[in-house]
């Protein structure tokens, strides 16, 4: 099965399906049971501390990994009986700091997916030029590598490089995590902007809940491997779930200047 | 610009460059091969006696050939030498057909001078592409040497004629001959030999002058030792032929030859010119007399007037 | 005669017998990187054969090389050519830096860069080709240029069997007792050794570089 058109609209059938998945390693269970399914077009963050389970998750939709136990379908195909090339070129995947060639300019480096897709030349220079400006860099960064660039200008370019082929599944892994707040919140910005407009089913893993509330359609809170809630975005921060409120409280407490000089002085 | 580099990199990996230093590479290789076609290069082992012969080859061709002669002597021993003719790294260099015939064909010797030579000198052909010269005419085998004076008095001039005195006699002989099976077993076996003990085992520098001072009666040592001429010694003649003959002669290049058949003749003209005394003098004058091997070599070629 | 003026006169000699050493040591380290950089490759990709591919290679070293010339010459082909017999020995020297540079080089390539062209979609030859291999470049230079300056040194040696090259002067001079002739042969091999030592070097900081992360 080939990778369907990149702008279909909101549909019932799922994109992405975790039916009772599980991984293990080395006796180890990373994951446990995980039941969940993600809508055509649907933005799903996967929240979580370190450890929950979270990138487990992400690496058994583009076949990284295998489940050890229990099914896991794109597009209604199991990922085991996907080609794992022609899978993996259908799905954009973006990591912390882009995970850029050190050695590719930025051309090479977003260009990658087209070129050994065997697009021919001026169709690959037309849709580089074109997500230069999708992802709001300019054209004369194109010849430079990526030690020459700023953490947000290498967050831009993979993320560019992610939609070179114009994939229908974005998945990404704490994209945001390296940057400066300033930087993030408009990598934030800007990445809702170009949701909206792509309309790409798109998995988010992040522990930053804020990240996750702008963002999603729908979150995931995992612990320890498990799947604790899994609810639409508007609902998350109600939620009587005891670690949803931990989390919430996490992110709401602000430190007290007046308190801390008071204790100065007595 | 590293990284610049490393497109440069892969694209000089593509391009004329690699092809560019290659052709420099074999350009300097095959003419390092014309250089060698108008210079004859005449190789030796690591004794004097090899030395002079390499000086009598070299000198002849430049005076009679009018070659210019490259020398590479002091090549350590017949493998080496064979390897360097063989590999053309030189074009002629003095052998002996006995050891020719064991060391490098790895075949079994006879006694008897004409066979060891044919053979040699045909497999040397069909083999190796090496020609063989005349033999030079002396034979640098083993020597059962006595006291001048003993083969006076008693009258020896043979081998077997000795075997009635040497139960009274002490021998010396060197380690290697002592474990070669074509050495010391054989001799005994051959000429039915008796000593009046156990043969001592010395060093070879030494064991002519062992000879000489009375400390041993009978050795084995190099027939053309320079030595037995200058120390009154006498070499007993090997009548049940006992040991194989190891008569020198060129070998040569059959590419050379092709190339420069003058090469031959001028070499020919050494065959049957060098007798055994001659060569025991020659060695003589470089070891004893610490003479230098070119000029002794030049000497001899005047005297005999093979040059001028 | 002092030394330059006994090169001078000898030049002739100097260079054919420079020349022979270049095409041992050169062909030498073409045949090793030839095997050993993708014996290096084919262990990252099937670790089960890392133990003994690298272990085997480290046994070849540890033999003495005079030993190994020895061990060689009875074989038919290879030993009647003390030429071929050196490139054969001093191939097999260069084998284990080689391999282990190779092998240490993909592995050293930062593994998040790996798994992202992996979950790209690159076949595992597009991976090797385009990304590993380009990026391990430095190490592998380093490990040519150990194998190079190895032969060059193994190569003096090999003229004890026959083979030619700069050591036939060593020898030579050995047997003469002549300290210029010795000289002929050692400096200009120690002066090749550092050559190409240096120029490799080169190569070798260039590509290593291009392995700092982004």
């Amino acid at each position: 099965m080939t990778a369907s058109p990149s702008r279909v609209s909101e549909t019932e059938e799922p994109a992405i399906e975790f039916d009772h998945a599980s991984f293990h390693i080395n006796g180890r269970p990373l994951l446990q049971d995980l039941v969940l399914s993600v809508k055509q077009g649907e933005t799903l963050v996967l929240l979580g501390r370190s450890g929950s389970g979270k990138t487990t998750t992400l690496k058994l939709i583009n076949r990284l990994l295998l489940p050890t136990s229990g099914e896991v379908r794109v597009n209604r195909k199991r990922t085991s009986e996907w080609d794992a090339i022609r899978l993996r070129r259908s799905i954009g995947y973006v990591i912390q700091d882009g995970g850029l060639f050190p050695h590719f300019t930025v051309e090479r480096n977003i260009a990658i997916v087209p070129r050994i897709e065997k697009w021919p030349q001026p169709q690959i220079d037309a849709r580089v030029r074109e997500l230069l400006v999708t992802v709001g860099l300019s054209e004369d960064l194109l010849s430079r590598y990526p030690s020459q660039l700023s953490g947000g200008q290498r967050q831009r370019v993979g993320v560019a490089r992610a939609l070179a082929a114009d994939p229908p599944i974005l998945i990404l892994d704490e994209a945001f995590g390296a940057l400066d707040p300033i930087t993030r919140s408009e990598m934030q910005k800007e990445f809702r902007e170009l949701q909206q407009r792509m309309k790409k089913t798109v998995i988010f893993v992040t522990h930053d809940l804020r990240e996750g509330l702008l963002l999603a359609d729908r979150i995931a809170l995992m612990e320890e491997g498990k799947l604790v809630v899994d609810l639409p975005a508007h609902e998350f921060a109600r939620s009587g779930d005891p670690l949803v409120r931990a989390y919430v409280e996490a992110f709401s407490a602000l430190p007290d200047p007046n308190q801390s000089e008071r204790e100065v002085s007595r | 610009m590293n990284l610049n580099f490393m497109r440069r990199c892969s694209a000089a990996v593509n391009s004329k460059w690699i092809a560019l230093s290659l052709a420099c590479v074999l350009l300097l290789q095959i003419s390092g091969c014309g250089r060698h076609a108008d210079r004859i290069v005449v190789g030796s082992k690591d004794f004097t006696e090899q030395l002079v012969l390499g000086e009598l080859f070299a000198q002849i061709i430049e005076h009679r050939a009018h070659l210019p002669v490259e020398r590479r002597f002091y090549l350590a021993g017949t493998f080496i030498c064979q390897q360097a003719i063989l590999a053309g790294r030189i074009d002629i260099y003095p052998e002996y057909t006995g050891t020719a015939l064991t060391a490098v064909l790895k075949q079994q010797p006879s006694g008897d001078k004409l066979d060891v030579y044919q053979r040699v000198q045909q497999a040397y052909q069909t083999k190796f592409n090496l020609a063989l010269g005349r033999p030079l005419g002396f034979n640098d085998t083993f020597a059962i040497v006595i006291r001048g004076d003993d083969a006076r008095k008693l009258h020896l001039k043979a081998v077997s004629q000795a075997a009635a005195f040497t139960p009274k006699w002490r021998a010396g002989f060197g380690y290697e001959f002592m474990e070669r099976p074509d050495g010391y077993k054989g001799l005994v076996a051959s000429y039915n030999l008796r000593f009046a003990e156990a043969p001592r085992i010395m060093d070879l520098g030494l064991i002519t002058r062992a000879l000489k001072e009375r400390q041993v009666d009978l050795i084995a040592g190099n027939n053309t030792d320079g030595l037995i001429p200058a120390l009154d010694l006498f070499v007993l003649e090997d009548d049940h032929h006992y040991f194989p003959p190891y008569e020198a002669v060129a070998v040569m290049r059959e590419d050379l030859l092709k190339k420069h058949p003058e090469v031959a003749g001028a070499l020919d003209a050494l065959s049957g010119a060098i007798s055994d005394d001659d060569m025991r003098r020659l060695n003589y004058a470089v070891d004893g007399q610490h003479r230098d091997a070119a000029a002794v070599a030049k000497e001899f070629l005047q005297q005999r007037k093979l040059i001028n | 005669m002092n030394f330059l003026q006994f090169m001078m006169t000898n030049r002739q000699q100097v260079l054919d017998l420079t020349l022979e050493h270049i095409t041992l040591a050169g062909v030498a380290t073409l045949l090793a990187s030839l095997v050993g950089i993708p014996l290096g490759i084919l262990i990252t990709r099937v670790p089960q054969l890392s133990k003994p591919v690298l272990g085997g290679a480290n046994i070849i070293q540890t033999i003495p090389s005079l030993a190994l010339f020895g061990f060689l010459l009875p074989a038919p082909w290879i030993g009647a050519r003390g030429g071929r017999l050196a490139i054969l020995a001093l191939a097999l020297y260069g084998l284990l830096p080689l391999i282990r540079n190779t092998y240490a080089g993909i592995q050293g390539v930062d593994p998040a860069i790996v798994e992202a062209g992996r979950a790209m979609g690159l076949t595992d030859r597009q991976l090797l080709l385009q990304v590993e291999l380009p990026l391990a470049s430095g190490v592998i230079v380093a490990g040519v240029r150990i194998a190079a300056v190895l032969s060059i040194g193994l190569a003096t040696i090999a003229a004890a069997i026959g083979a030619g090259g700069l050591g036939e002067f060593i020898f030579r001079g050995l047997a003469m007792v002549n300290n210029q002739v010795i000289l002929a042969g050692a400096i200009p091999a120690a002066l090749l050794a550092l050559l190409v030592d240096f120029l490799l070097g080169r190569l070798e900081r260039r590509l290593g570089t291009l392995r700092l992360k982004t």
